[in-house]
């Protein structure tokens, strides 16, 4: 259960006599994606989004997002949030004792977070996986 | 002090989690095949869904009530349990898992019992989705018992047992058949004697229990009196026999079509013993008829092989279920469900080779190794025996599958922004 991923280069090519590769001393770990994207691996989720109300965030139709529900929401933050039971991605905002999500689209409106409506964050989107 | 963290209707939870609309909604989880119900969540309880009904009979029901009901998505399941007991497992001393939706926790050294449970299960909560109930007592069988009162009883979903006012008091609440390790019979057996309640049995006599429970009823009663006698288990232990059985997703009547689904269950229960580290000397195959068509006549045969060698490659395990089919097959049956077993289970250190045969058991082993390999790169069966099939129309029903949210990229939640 415990098992965790790490590539770590390994040499194979014979050298019996001569000198050793000068780099081999200096050879780093394998660069590891997992590790760069994901800080709580049993928090984190990947969630694929469409739609543009996100665009100026860099957030596009198709992106997947990295969604950790471990960290807590703060002011202006990208949530992954669940609207009267329906997902949805907005940037988080405290204005005078009120609370908004923001679209990054002027096409779209900031919504504001009533007493009456369900709202719960499922989690913190921390970076958007974009194909180019 | 030992804590047993359960999970709240797992498999209902589980789907929930990605399906957010469907809070306060009542669920159900359908076994493999959509033949009967084996999880509910609250909302199905209290409709009077009952544990293990028939799937097709409960259809009026479900459409009035307006239940969701799910095929089992063992993929997603698995996932949020790994995610579920890793959280523990960082969060504790020591950790058993015990089954895909409890674990023990040892919560030695541990100081502020409550307050360490609480946080605990809102974390799991926080990060997961999953929500938990933990029982926290002396020992594991009180742990189990504190934490079917901290699930029907405590807002919080936690409950604590420490002084023995306290542990008795619940005992004198707790029906003896709701005990960890009573089965059916112990429980008439104990109320025809007189036991009713968890505490009857704290005052039985020692010596009688033993009698007639063997040493196994004992510890249980010692635990009840606060002393352990079962330690946490570390390491799972090794499985006697190993099955792999379905039912067919419609009647199968022609042997080729049997054959494929007998050689598929056959290499899956290879590749269970070869994750597991372990060989097998026998392989059992059984067949099975429709017990729901009386019209039709049963026929229900099975057929056991004792292997020269222990084994765990899939060729050889593969070719002698056959063989074994091969005897127990007739025509003219239609044939609802399949399975095999393999037993006399032995470490696979202790390989010995045969003394009548030639064949060189470790070529064998490296080429299992490469399409294990293989398979756990590409995806499950993608290299397979040509004889377990390509068009699988025996394959499962599972009509109302959710996606795998968490282990396909093809799957992930789709959300529209």
């Amino acid at each position: 259960m415990d098992e965790k991923v790490l590539d770590i280069p390994f040499y194979q090519s014979d050298v019996p006599a001569g000198f050793p590769s000068p780099a081999e001393d200096f050879m780093d770990l394998d660069l590891n994606l997992q590790e760069y994207l994901v800080q709580h691996p049993s928090a984190t989720f990947c969630v694929r989004v469409t739609g543009d109300s996100m665009q100026n965030a860099g957030i596009f139709s198709g992106d997947v997002m990295v969604v950790d529900r471990a960290l807590e929401p703060k002011n202006n933050t990208i949530v992954l949030a669940v609207l009267n039971g329906e997902f949805t991605v907005k940037r988080i905002q405290k204005k005078a004792d009120k609370l908004y999500l923001k679209p990054e689209n002027k096409d779209f409106k900031s919504i504001e977070i009533t007493e009456e409506m369900n709202f719960q964050v499922w989690g913190i989107v921390t970076h958007i996986i974009h194909k180019v | 002090m030992i804590a047993l963290v359960d999970c709240n209707n797992f498999y209902a939870s589980c789907e929930r989690v990605f399906q957010p609309q469907l809070e306060n909604k009542p669920i159900v989880v359908l076994s493999n095949n959509d033949g009967c119900i084996i999880a509910r969540s609250n909302e199905a309880k209290s409709l009077g869904i009952k544990m293990g009904a028939p799937a097709f009979k409960m259809k009026s029901l479900f459409d009035l009530h307006k239940v969701h009901v799910f095929s089992s998505n063992f993929a997603l399941y698995g996932d949020l349990s790994k995610r579920v007991m890793q959280i523990l497992n960082e969060g504790s001393p020591a950790i058993e898992v015990y089954s895909i939706d409890e674990a023990f926790l040892d919560l030695k050294g541990v100081m502020k019992l409550n307050q360490f449970s609480v946080d605990l299960r809102t974390r799991v909560g926080k990060w997961t989705g999953i929500p938990v109930s933990i029982g926290v007592a002396p020992t594991k069988t009180l742990a189990k018992v504190a934490n079917r009162i901290a699930k029907k009883y405590r807002k919080d979903g936690v409950f604590l047992m420490k002084k023995n006012t306290t542990i008795n008091h619940v005992l004198k609440h707790t029906l003896v058949s709701d005990l960890w390790g009573i089965g059916r019979q112990y429980a008439r057996f104990l109320a025809d004697n007189g036991f009713e309640t968890a505490f009857d049995l704290v005052n039985a006599n020692e010596s009688w229990i033993k009698r007639n429970m063997s040493v196994n009823g004992l510890r249980m009663v010692k635990e009840l009196k606060g002393i352990p006698c079962y330690a946490l288990e570390h390491q799972p232990p090794r499985k006697k026999n190993i099955c792999t059985s379905r039912s067919f997703g419609m009647d199968v009547v022609n042997h080729a079509e049997l054959k494929e689904a007998v050689a598929s269950y056959a290499s899956t229960c290879a590749l269970k013993l070869r994750k597991e580290k372990s060989l097998a000397a026998s392989v059992l195959v059984f067949i099975k008829t429709n017990p729901f068509k009386n019209s039709q006549y049963q026929y229900n045969p099975y057929q056991k092989v004792i292997l020269d060698v222990p084994l765990n490659d899939s060729m050889e395990i593969t070719k002698q279920a056959l063989m074994a089919l091969k005897k127990i097959y007739k025509k003219g049956f239609s044939y609802k469900k399949a399975g095999v077993i393999v037993g006399d289970i032995v470490p696979d250190s202790s390989r010995q080779l045969s003394l009548f045969s030639n064949k060189d058991p470790f070529k064998t082993r490296n080429v299992m190794c490469a399409v294990d390999y293989i398979n756990e790169k590409m995806g499950r069966n993608k290299v397979r025996l040509a004889v377990q099939g390509f068009d699988r129309k025996w394959r499962l029903k599972q009509e109302k599958l959710s996606p795998c949210y968490t282990t396909r990229f093809k799957d992930v939640l789709q959300v529209k922004i």
